[in-house]
């Protein structure tokens, strides 16, 4: 799986014109800009199409089959990819399962699941939340009781993205009640096929089935499926937060964003409107400066250091930021930010009102933007409980 | 005062940079009260002649002269370290007017004689030259139109000239055949007058008059002139914004104590959540705006064309005025009562904060001067 291509040894102009052309000439057309989260049954064989070019996990090291980008050219692919309008796949494989196997799997794990990834096999997605453990996550209550070499699973998921459309689930479940409530946590990798599992889906404010519940049933998972051992799952989630607070603090929602609201701007004439620019600069600027904290910490990682809990300053600034851009779209839209349909632009159709709703979770998952912010006080300031 | 920044956790010195930062460092560390900054406030010139020579002493002066004109030809990443310190020691002297500004206009004068008579003089802290190029308020337009040069003499006034009143000498742009050139004009020289506005922060703007005032030696020929001004505009752009982050960071530094120590309702301000959520939003500013200036640094010691100087310099210097505004008026907030007196030190920084923020072109002029250097594609 060792792609043999050093991406970071081109320079960047050249790098942003192989990505450009390769997206221009492989990226279905009629999936540009999607409004709304792709379904496997639209994005498939996009997925397919680019895991056998080697480009499905652009910031995986190389000797994993990642690209093994630095953090500029990190950058320029997904500008990229948001200028041209290319969709998100279901990649929480390439963001969160594989980055944390590579920092926290055992080998056998590494050499079965890795490859699966890349290969468009096993499509993953996260069961943490709990109708009763949100913000307070280590308060989750799904049970796993040990019998022989199996655990035996009972409880409930939420907010699961696209579980319809994914074969594996990553998972906390508590197999320990006494003690701190963080200390009876372990992680867990599930097959979804497995008897007893129930996914069903969530209507969210865009009308669209994004989110979903999972039930759990009497479930048995080999024990062999736990990754960094029993009890370790808060270790271990916290890990993989950390791989999630980067990805969504990245600069790549907020650069799509800005793109949507640029051709939006472009169709209806704001960019003779010197108010107009002027908001629409300073939320580029946002943007750009989002990218130049980013890169900073990027360079931590690739240097092999640790990132603590500042990274959180990333996705509360980007997921604001995101924000602000959708609201300036409803602005510019006149009467049609209140309809589902849109603008007509040279970029295809910008909906306004899609991406406004659509930016309002952001701010919500992957821990609130609150709750980022009393750790932020707590681990950057040492401000008192 | 414990350093917040996130430099220590995430960020990599080389042992020479280390160095640097620890003599800046110590440097303020000898006026924790900032006794020196209210012993030249509104008091002519607003600097301190002796801290001047001290700076010199301790080499900053020449970090952005090369070797070769005499200077320590270091980088853009290393200069910052010293300014980040003299933003937070709020020290009273001219440093990125005198060894940025001027100096980088002087390391471009055409004449390498002149360059090797004049330089080391300004890097041993015996001379120091003002440079007036501005001609109307918020301008950030380095051409002369309104100071003209004829036949040698002068004629016109420049404004918003900083710490002029202890210059030795002035460096002044005029309008002439040709272009912008660039003169040396002595301090005593005849037909000049200056008139003070006291500034916030305890120092001075000066407006200059100059009328059928002889010129000294030219600097820059008018084909040149422009140019060179942007170059070193642009460089002292980006050095305020370092200095502005020193500003804010210990801004941040002093109001962060401030809620551990104060104590209402039988606990510290700090452990309520309405106070914590605001000090973690100035905080994210200020690592914003050094993840900038970080970035800045790079691409100012890389060989990156004037263009792409001009774009990173707009965007520095709007995040950093911002931000530091920000964060000055908020540390005020978070004090209380006390942090409205002249009393509490905590309102300096908001001063220099106002005075900095708006020298050499505020936030909004420089989004609007991002936006007309790299909108042309997207509108």
């Amino acid at each position: 799986m060792n792609q043999s291509i050093d991406y970071n040894a081109l320079d960047d102009d050249a790098f942003r014109r192989l990505v450009h052309d390769w997206m221009v000439a492989n990226y279905p057309e009629e999936l540009r800009f999607p409004p709304e989260r792709m379904h496997w049954e639209q994005c498939g064989r996009w997925y397919l199409k680019l895991a056998e070019k080697g480009w499905l996990a652009p910031g995986w090291p190389r000797e994993y089959g990642g690209m093994g980008l630095d953090a500029n050219k990190l950058l320029i692919f997904m500008d990229v990819c948001e200028s041209h309008g290319v969709g998100r796949t279901p990649d929480q494989g390439m963001t969160m399962v594989g980055p944390l196997l590579i920092q926290h799997g055992s080998a056998e794990q590494k050499a079965y699941y890795l490859p699966r990834i890349l290969a468009g096999e096993h499509i993953w997605c996260q069961g943490y939340s709990e109708p009763g453990a949100g913000s307070d996550l280590a308060s989750l209550r799904t049970s796993a009781v040990r019998d022989g070499d199996h655990y035996v699973v009972n409880g409930h998921k939420i907010w699961t993205t696209l579980a319809m459309d994914a074969n594996m689930i990553f998972m906390l479940v508590r197999t320990q009640n006494t003690g701190k409530k963080q200390e009876g946590i372990t992680f867990l990798l599930v097959p979804l096929d497995t008897p007893g599992i129930t996914v069903r889906p969530i209507i969210n404010l865009g009308m669209h089935d994004e989110f979903a519940e999972v039930f759990f049933d009497d479930v048995r998972v080999p024990v062999a499926n736990v990754v960094g051992g029993e009890n370790n799952g808060w270790t271990i989630a916290k890990a993989l937060l950390g791989h999630e607070r980067i990805f969504i603090g990245s600069p790549k929602f907020a650069t799509l964003a800005m793109y949507r609201l640029q051709s939006l701007a472009r169709a209806v004439g704001l960019f003779d409107d010197p108010l107009f620019v002027s908001r629409y600069t300073a939320l580029k600027l946002d943007v750009e400066d989002l990218g130049a904290a980013y890169r900073r910490f990027v360079a931590v990682l690739k240097r092999g250091g640790h990132i603590g809990a500042e990274v959180s300053m990333l996705k509360i600034w980007n997921t604001e930021t995101q924000q602000r851009i959708t609201e300036l779209m409803l602005e510019a839209a006149g009467e049609s930010a209140g309809i589902w349909g849109g603008v007509a632009t040279a970029d295809g159709p910008v909906r306004p009102a899609g991406e406004f709703i659509g930016s309002r979770p952001t701010t919500i998952y992957g821990g609130s933007n609150e709750v980022q912010r009393n750790i932020l006080a707590k681990a950057a300031l040492g401000l008192p409980g | 005062m414990e350093d917040i920044s996130l430099q220590a956790k995430i960020d990599v010195l080389s042992e020479e940079q280390v160095l640097i930062q620890d003599s800046a460092v110590a440097f303020i560390a000898r006026d924790p009260e900032l006794k020196q900054v209210r012993a030249n406030r509104f008091v002519q010139p607003g600097f301190d002649r002796g801290l001047w020579r001290e700076i010199a002493d301790a080499g900053w002066l020449g970090f952005l002269v090369p070797e070769d004109e005499g200077g320590v030809g270091l980088g853009f990443a290393d200069l910052s370290l010293v300014l980040i310190q003299l933003g937070k020691g709020l020290v009273p002297v001219p440093f990125v007017a005198t060894a940025v500004l001027a100096a980088r206009t002087l390391t471009r004068a055409d004449d390498a004689a002149l360059r090797a008579e004049l330089l080391p003089r300004l890097i041993g802290g015996d001379w120091l030259p003002a440079l007036a190029w501005q001609e109307a308020r918020a301008s950030l337009d380095p051409t002369a139109r309104e100071v003209v040069c004829t036949n040698g003499r002068l004629h016109g006034t420049k404004c918003f000239v900083p710490d002029a009143g202890g210059a030795d000498a002035f460096i002044v742009s005029a309008a002439e055949a040709g272009g912008t050139a660039l003169y040396l004009v002595e301090r005593d020289a005849p037909g000049v007058t200056l008139a003070f506005e006291q500034r916030v922060d305890g120092g001075f703007f000066a407006e200059i008059r100059f009328a059928d005032t002889p010129v000294g030696k030219q600097l820059v020929a008018p084909e040149r002139g422009a140019a060179v001004l942007a170059a070193a505009l642009d460089e002292a752009r980006f050095a305020v914004s370092a200095e502005l982050l020193g500003v804010m960071t210990r801004a941040l530094e002093i109001s962060v104590d401030y809620l551990k120590q104060r104590v209402q309702f039988d606990k510290p301000i700090g452990s309520f959540q309405a106070l914590q959520h605001k000090a973690v939003d100035l905080f994210i500013q200020s690592e914003v705006s050094r993840s900038v200036v970080l970035q800045t640094a790079a691409l100012f010691d890389g060989d990156a064309d004037a263009e792409r100087r001009a774009v990173a310099a707009s965007q520095v210097k709007a995040r950093c005025s911002d931000a530091a505004l920000k964060i000055g008026k908020d540390a005020i907030q978070l004090h209380g009562g006390i942090g409205y007196t002249d009393e509490a030190n905590i309102g300096l920084y908001l001063k220099k904060a106002m005075v900095l923020g708006a020298w050499l072109g505020s936030a909004s002029a420089h989004r609007a001067r991002y936006a007309e250097l790299t909108l042309g594609g997207a509108q």
